[in-house]
């Protein structure tokens, strides 16, 4: 049972400021939805560094040695056979798939790593609730945050008070 | 505001740079301007297309029935020319598919604003091209429906695919490719989707583009992880472009006949596979951002940078060429110089050489000029003969070189069949099926991107200002 | 099929053509199965119709129920005791062991001994019969191929008189009745019409029924006739005589228009003596061929003089000329005349043959008139070769003097023929074009055709009967050296059939005692000893009659006569000439149905299911046609339209006419194939003629299917010759031995085995023996002139042909080129799925099952010899036929590649039979059937690791080399470079 307080912001100015003020008062868990990145809101907001380059890491080094592995085992160990009198284990001629599978597994990687992280596929979440969003991914600067019941109709008032418009709350029903 | 901003495009002086990005529209105008062509009415002009290539498709699978019912006899295909218009088909539009990914991740990677505006065009181009290109190693086959043998699984025979054949290697890239391609464009057209979500009037609509927006909020740290996933796919779809192609090319080098068996493929193959992409982004662009009016996004300094990559990349090709028979004559190897400068030449096939020379050597050399590169008509005829140019690189690589190797006692000519035709002009329609398809459910220039290209070119002016 | 006692097979139900009670049964349900007429119908429905009436399948398909009958017909062995060969270990016939037996065959006259194998009682392969004088273990073309007759489906089922069918005991009856109508007056006015037969039983029923019929006639009908040899002998020695040549005793050969190695019942052995001749060194024999068209012959010459056919007769006079004037063999003096032309070729043949007196050799062709064969005559015996180089025999007597076709038709015009006995094989298509035998033979009330398929004769005959195949009958045959064979058959008959035989027996009341009976009887009257019966299996079992080889003889040359003959004949005439000439590939007509050799590329141009008015570039260029150009051909006001092929070497002013094509009645397979040289041919130049006139027709190109387009080597280092003069073993050796390499390949496993083979090109005539082997060996399937012409033939092995130096009379080489099994095989490492791999033993090898078909094989083959099945080549292939497969090879499908083993199968059978008998494989123990059929014996196929196997010294010779040796790709397949002998003086 939680509830979200949203508001619309003229500016980014505004939107970073709101959200500095709002964490120092410690509201709830705070988000932004803008049409476009802003990193300046993203700082305000006090989020780190994104794990996904270390995922992809982990991608990278699992799809490499396991292409080139896969290869080894297949055409030197497990079925090994004269082909065109070439060496069982023909190193230089393993070298492109061992690229391909990396790069896929990296690719892989990543885009899973980034739904994980993104909470996807959640088509529906409560602040879709307010109709007034749907300006979120268009033009409009949104501020939101995620607290108890009781405390919503504090946060709302600050808000309003930051100069957001359109302030309206949402209830997850349970 | 497209009208009236495409005539400034067009009035632009010459001296002063043409801007990527035409007028300071807003957001919300951006916004209307380029989904525009997705909630607007059908067009006529779309129609009609449309019925252009949904029966060019129906051809395509009408002909790859009848080859799968009565085997590939009825290509021209034979002994000595075993690969023809399959492998030809093949080639050709993987190289068309390069530019897509190659504007996106490069120039992304190059910080270069110009991509923002036509890397979703390009993007879907090179998935549907790949697409048509995966029909023909699949179709190619004497017994495609035994086609899962050349992937590594643990099978009844208890053997394993031979990793030293090109063959396979082409299998992972190609799948590869097309894999990391379509999460590169989906990655990127989420924003989009959920802002079409929003901007749906419809709850089919709504529902829709919902599910494929992913819950898409916009939300900061969804823009967090997404611009750093994006980066990334972008740093690591580089070097695959560039591996695709390469490795296309073992499929010939890594062979013993002469005209295959030339150490210049893998670079010059990549270059044609850009010079190629680049032309059919061109090809499509130009009649599609009149239609569309996107001339403020996809100006005239995206055509001309597009003209200027042409160039190079058909300089390298060039080059190529030039590399490809002086090692001929250098090697002094006899069979070798025989083909170059004879076969190719003087062969049975050598209208078809020429036409080559003329459409990726000569035709390029127009871009040297402004007025060439600014004017969208002339653009617009060199993109489409350096396809058919491309196209008969292929032919004359694949086809001349097989035709007359080793021993003159197994030469023999290749004539196409009505079925290998049926099946080339087939994949154009599929492809422009797709394509329009694509242009009119998906915003064909990334919303989300132009956007902060504006941003970013306003923050700029106001530092400009502060000076 | 039932069990079978050891060696011989058991006689199996009584009457002829019935099965054993369990046989029956089994016939029956099978028949139902195949929703066939019940037995024991002999024609299905709708097989009575003519073929042409139905699309190929559906022909096939009506013919399915009788081919089931005859499926089950092939099981059965032949009634009577047949004998395997006995240098093989006797064994009982069990499934999948196969056995051989001894027999003979006659293409054309004399036999030449066979061993056939017979699997599962159905007989799959033609070999040689190593102890047979005609054969010496090579098996041609013509004689392989004949099996696929046997199994034709058009084949001809039980007997019909005036479109009644008739059962077997019924057509034997009626004969004899018709036999009977004769007697009273002494058959005058009863014919028959025979081809030539070396077969003594043959003979004998001849004089029988001469004896008994003292008023009828026999005619004998051979379209490729030797009446001119006889005629010149005639004249020559005063009796007709049959030449023997013996090449292994000659030093010097000057063939005048005889193509003695694609034609005549001893080109086997020919070839077989000639490249005995041939090995390089001082003692190497020099050929000279004067001849008109390019023949296999002359593509083996050291020397080739082109001429017009009718200039022959004068170049052998000027040689005489020469013999007589200068080196005193005063005996020519009369035959001789001073040449008009090539002095000073004549001149040097003639020092040439004059130097080897006693070890010299002239022959002549039987395309030459008589005087030709007369002058011949007096040649050898002058230079000595009669008894030394060339034996004489008396020709196989004519009964009572044959006489020839043209009395035969005056008498059926005049109508005094009521009973024509045809046993010549297809004289309506086969008669000159001035003996309109058709209608004449439509007005005999009783034309009696023997024959195996349905044919233009037939189609004109009132009484037309089913022969019985060579497989399926029982016979005897002579060699050319008077040698005779049994012929045993095989298999019972597919289908209700007589042999020649019986046939003639039943005018003698013999019909049905069976042609075992009447063989045996004729031959133990011959030989009449009490063991006879002992002796009889000894010659079944070795495939001839030993001691029947009778002395060649020298008789005297009648100079006189033979200067009267050569001085009578008109000089040549200026203008352009035809020549006809048997075809290489389906002889006079008698193999144009048959799918094998008309798919077979001709030795010289290559050319598919056709023939071509052939002619030299310098005539096409004053004709004005060229290669493709349909032409109308005139002679004597008889019009034939022919497409033009340009052959560099033939000569000027003359157009060859390859007979045999043209059929009108001759199946899906045959009909409509070519033109039909023989409708410009004349009863009194059947040969040759001049007046011809040729003019271009049209514009549209004649669409041939030739399995090979450019005849140039292009500079390149492919098929190797050298003059002797000018060879030495350095100019070859940058096309040998171990190439530099970067990084080191994995080596070689050592193994017991390293089969290996090499390919002498001195040796090879490009007589194609081998490519009909091999499909027959290895199921290669036929698929038409269509595919052909899209460069898709499936042959494994192609004789690869190249023509060097001078234009109009370039040297000719072959070169077959099978697959060279590299050791480092670049069509292996490019297979994405395994499906081409290496043996430890070196065997490049073809998995089908795991092949998907990408063709990237075919195109990284530097050879180009791996064949594709684009299509289901093997679908419509009749229920008969598929009896034909060899079991022990895989029939390939649509979609995968294919290509030469070295035919692993029979290695593998060999391995077997070794480890049984606990010892390795024995040197030449392993044949490959390219190497088994080989007359020249130019394939030696063996094992590498093995320094004293035939193969390991080929491999080490100073004239091996390797095929495109730059690519590196180590073939195992060696080639040896072709040495030429030829005369400085000539140089």
């Amino acid at each position: 049972m939680a509830s979200w307080v949203l508001g619309e912001f003229q500016d980014d100015g505004a939107l970073c400021g709101a959200a500095r003020r709002l964490r120092e008062l410690g509201h709830g868990r705070l988000d932004a939805h803008t049409p476009v990145p802003v990193p300046a809101v993203e700082e305000a907001l006090g989020l780190g560094r994104s794990p996904v380059p270390l995922i992809a890491l982990c991608g990278a080094i699992l799809g490499g040695a396991g292409g080139y592995l896969m290869q080894w085992w297949m055409n030197a160990v497990d079925y090994s056979i004269n082909v065109g009198g070439r060496p069982d284990h023909a190193a230089p001629a393993f070298i492109p798939v061992t690229f391909e599978t990396t790069v896929l597994a990296t690719a892989i990687f990543i885009v899973l790593g980034f739904f994980a992280l993104a909470g996807f596929p959640r088509t529906h979440h409560p602040v879709f609730e307010v109709e007034a969003f749907r300006t979120a991914s268009v033009d409009g600067l949104w501020l939101s945050a995620e607290v108890e019941p009781a405390a919503a109709e504090g946060v709302a008032e600050e808000l309003r008070r930051l100069g957001a418009r359109n302030v309206s709350r949402v209830e997850e029903e349970a | 505001m497209s009208a009236e901003s495409a005539a400034r495009v067009e009035r632009v002086d010459p001296l002063e740079p043409v801007p990527v990005l035409a007028g300071r529209p807003g957001d919300r105008e951006l916004n209307d301007a380029l989904f525009e062509p997705v909630w607007a009415k059908t067009r006529r002009g779309w129609l009609a297309l449309f019925a252009v290539a949904v029966p060019l498709a129906g051809l395509l699978f009408l002909a790859i029935a009848y080859t799968l019912a009565t085997g590939i006899g009825v290509w021209g295909n034979n002994v000595p020319v075993g690969w023809a218009f399959d492998i030809i088909n093949f080639v050709w539009w993987i190289g068309i598919g390069h530019a897509g990914t190659l504007i996106s991740a490069i120039l992304l990677l190059f910080q270069q604003r110009w991509r923002t505006s036509i890397n979703r065009f390009a993007e879907a181009m090179t998935l549907f091209a790949v697409i048509q290109a995966l029909i023909f190693p699949a179709l190619h086959t004497g017994r495609p429906w035994f086609d899962f043998w050349l992937f590594p699984y643990p099978s009844t025979l208890g053997l394993w695919p031979n990793f030293k054949s090109p063959l396979i290697w082409d299998v992972f890239a190609v799948n590869t490719y097309f894999l990391v391609s379509l999460l590169f464009w989906y990655v990127g057209l989420i924003p989009d989707l959920a802002a079409l979500r929003d901007t749906s009037r419809s709850r089919a609509a709504r529902v829709a583009y919902g599910i494929f927006a992913l819950g898409w909020r916009g939300s900061a740290r969804h823009w967090r992880h997404h611009r750093i996933a994006y980066l990334l796919l972008a740093g690591i779809s580089t070097p695959l472009v560039l591996s695709v192609h390469s490795v296309v090319s073992f499929d010939f080098a890594v062979s013993v006949l002469p005209g295959w068996h030339t150490t210049v493929f893998p670079p010059y193959f990549v270059a044609g596979a850009i010079f190629s992409g680049f032309a059919m982004v061109l090809t499509l662009v130009i009649p599609a951002r009149k239609v569309f009016g996107f001339e403020s996004v996809i100006t005239g300094k995206h055509l001309d940078n597009m003209a200027k990559v042409m160039l190079a990349t058909g300089l390298m090709v060039s080059y190529g060429y030039l590399v490809e028979h002086f090692n001929a004559w250098y090697s002094g190897d006899h069979l070798e110089s025989f083909l170059f400068f004879t076969t190719r030449q003087r062969g049975p096939y050598a209208p078809v050489y020429w036409l080559m020379i003329f459409c990726n050597v000569v035709v390029p050399q127009v871009f040297w000029f402004r007025r060439a590169r600014q004017s969208t008509w002339a653009l617009w005829v060199a993109a489409l003969l350096v396809n058919v140019g491309m196209w008969t690189e292929r032919f004359v690589i694949i086809v001349t070189s097989l035709h007359r190797d080793f021993l003159p006692s197994s030469w023999a000519m290749y004539y196409p069949t009505w079925v290998d035709w049926s099946i080339y002009l087939g994949t154009l329609g599929f492809f422009g099926t797709l394509f329009l398809l694509f242009l009119r459910f998906v915003p064909a220039v990334s919303a989300s991107e132009v956007k902060e290209l504006r941003r970013e070119l306003e923050h700029e002016a106001q530092a400009h200002a502060a000076h | 099929m039932p069990p079978l006692g050891k060696g011989a097979l058991h006689v199996l139900g009584e009457g002829r053509g019935e099965a054993p009670a369990d046989g029956r049964e089994r016939w029956r349900s099978l028949a139902e199965r195949e929703g066939g007429g019940a037995h024991p119908a002999e024609f299905p429905a709708g097989a009575a119709e003519a073929p042409e009436a139905f699309s190929r399948r559906g022909f096939f398909k009506i013919l399915g129920a009788s081919a089931a009958l005859a499926g089950l017909g092939a099981c059965r062995p032949p009634r009577d005791a047949i004998h395997p060969w006995v240098r093989q270990p006797e064994k009982a016939v069990v499934p999948g062991a196969s056995l051989h037996y001894a027999t003979a065959l006659a293409v054309g006259g004399y036999g030449v001994g066979l061993l056939v194998t017979s699997t599962e009682g159905r007989p799959t392969k033609v070999e040689g019969n190593p102890d047979h004088p005609s054969s010496l273990g090579a098996a041609g073309a013509f004689e392989q191929a004949a099996l696929l007759d046997l199994y034709d489906p058009r084949r001809l089922r039980g007997f019909t008189r005036r479109g009644q069918p008739l059962s077997h005991r019924a057509v034997l009856r009626s004969l004899v009745e018709l036999a009977a109508s004769h007697r009273e007056d002494g058959g005058r006015r009863l014919r028959f019409l025979v081809g030539e037969s070396a077969s003594p039983l043959l003979a004998d029923l001849r004089r029988r029924i001469q004896a008994s019929y003292p008023g009828a006639r026999f005619h004998v009908f051979e379209s490729l006739a030797r009446d001119e040899v006889r005629g010149g002998h005639r004249v020559a020695f005063g009796r007709p005589m049959e030449a023997r040549l013996r090449l292994d005793r000659a030093a010097v050969i000057l063939s005048l228009d005889d193509d003695f190695l694609a034609l005549g019942p001893d080109r086997l052995r020919l070839a077989r003596e000639l490249a005995a001749g041939r090995e390089p060194g001082p003692e190497m024999s020099r050929l000279y061929v004067a001849e008109a068209h390019l023949s296999l012959t002359g593509s083996s010459a050291d020397h080739r003089l082109r001429m017009r056919p009718s200039e022959v007769l004068a170049f052998g006079r000027a040689v005489a000329h020469r013999l007589a004037e200068k080196h005193g063999l005063a005996a020519l003096a009369g035959c001789g005349l001073a040449p008009a032309a090539r002095a000073r070729e004549a001149a040097a043949v003639a020092d040439d043959l004059a130097r080897a007196r006693g070890r010299a050799l002239v022959t002549a062709g039987q395309r030459q008139p008589a005087a030709v064969h007369a002058l011949v005559a007096a040649l050898n015996a002058a230079l000595g070769a009669a008894g030394a180089t060339v034996e004489y025999r008396p020709a196989p007597e004519d009964p009572a003097g044959a006489a020839p076709l043209r009395d035969l038709a005056a008498a059926i015009a005049a109508g005094q023929v009521d009973t024509l006995v045809v046993t010549a094989s297809n004289p309506v298509y086969g008669a000159p074009a001035d003996v309109d035998l058709g209608p004449l033979l439509a007005r005999v009330p009783d034309g009696v055709y023997l024959t195996l398929r349905p044919d233009e004769t037939s189609a004109r005959s009132s009484f037309v009967v089913a022969a019985s195949h060579p497989f399926e009958s029982w016979g005897d045959l002579r060699a050319t050296d008077g040698t005779a064979s049994i012929c045993q058959p095989l298999v019972a008959p597919l289908a209700e059939s007589l042999s020649e035989p019986e046939l003639l027996a039943s005018f003698l009341g013999e019909g049905d005692r069976g042609g075992h009976a009447l063989v045996k009887a004729s031959w133990e009257a011959r030989r009449p000893r009490p063991d006879f019966d002992a002796e009889w299996r000894r010659w079944l079992g070795r495939g001839l009659v030993p001691g029947t080889a009778t002395a060649g003889e020298a008789p005297a040359v009648r100079l006189g006569a033979v200067a009267a003959a050569a001085g009578a004949v008109p000089a040549a005439r200026q203008g352009l000439e035809a020549s006809f000439v048997a075809d290489a590939k389906v002889l006079d007509g008698r193999f144009a149905e048959n799918a094998w050799m008309q798919e077979l590329p001709d030795p010289v141009t290559k050319l598919t299911w056709d023939n071509a008015a052939l002619l030299s570039p310098a005539t096409a260029r004053r004709l004005g046609v060229e290669t493709g150009r349909r032409a109308e051909l005139r002679l004597r006001g008889r019009r034939v339209e022919a497409p033009v092929y340009v052959v560099p070497g033939h000569a000027d002013d003359v157009v060859t006419l390859p007979l045999g094509y043209g059929r009108t009645a001759a199946g899906p397979v045959g009909t409509n194939v070519g033109f039909s040289a023989g409708a410009l041919r004349s009863g009194d130049a059947p040969w040759f003629e001049g007046g011809l006139a040729l003019a271009p027709v049209g514009i549209r190109k004649h669409a041939f299917a030739a399995t090979q387009e450019h005849f140039s080597m292009e500079g390149r280092d492919i098929a190797l010759s050298f003059d002797r003069a000018q060879w030495s073993p350095e100019k070859v050796a940058h096309l040998r031995g171990a190439l530099p390499t970067l990084l080191d390949p994995a080596g070689d496993p050592e193994e017991p085995y390293r089969w290996g083979m090499a390919i002498d090109l001195s040796r090879c005539t490009g007589c194609s023996a081998c490519a009909v082997a091999c499909q027959a060996e290895n199921n290669v399937p036929v698929v038409g002139k269509a595919q052909v012409a899209r460069s898709r033939e499936m042959h494994w092995l192609r004789i690869d042909r190249y023509f060097a130096g001078d234009p109009e009379n370039p040297e000719v080489l072959s070169q077959p080129v099978a697959c060279v099994h590299c050791e480092r095989a670049p069509c292996e490492y490019v297979c994405p799925v395994n499906a081409t791999v290496h043996s430890d033993e070196g065997l490049n090898e073809m998995v089908y099952n795991r092949c998907v078909g990408t063709r990237y094989c075919s195109n990284n083959c530097p050879y180009k010899v791996r064949r594709f099945n684009f299509f289901e080549y093997n679908k419509e292939k009749p229920p008969t036929e598929k009896m034909l497969m060899n079991p022990d090879v895989t029939v390939r499908h649509r979609g995968v590649m294919e290509k030469c083993s070295y035919c692993v199968q029979r290695i593998e059978r060999v391995r077997i039979t070794a480890r049984l008998e606990g010892r390795p494989i024995r040197e030449g123990e392993v044949l490959t059937a390219c190497q088994q059929a080989c007359p020249a014996q130019a394939i030696v196929f063996g094992n590498l690791a093995d320094p004293r196997s035939r193969v390991s010294a080929w491999h080490g010779s100073d004239r091996r080399y390797d095929l495109l040796h730059e690519v590196g790709t180590r073939p195992r397949t060696a080639y040896l470079v072709r040495i030429r002998n030829p005369n400085p003086e000539l140089a």
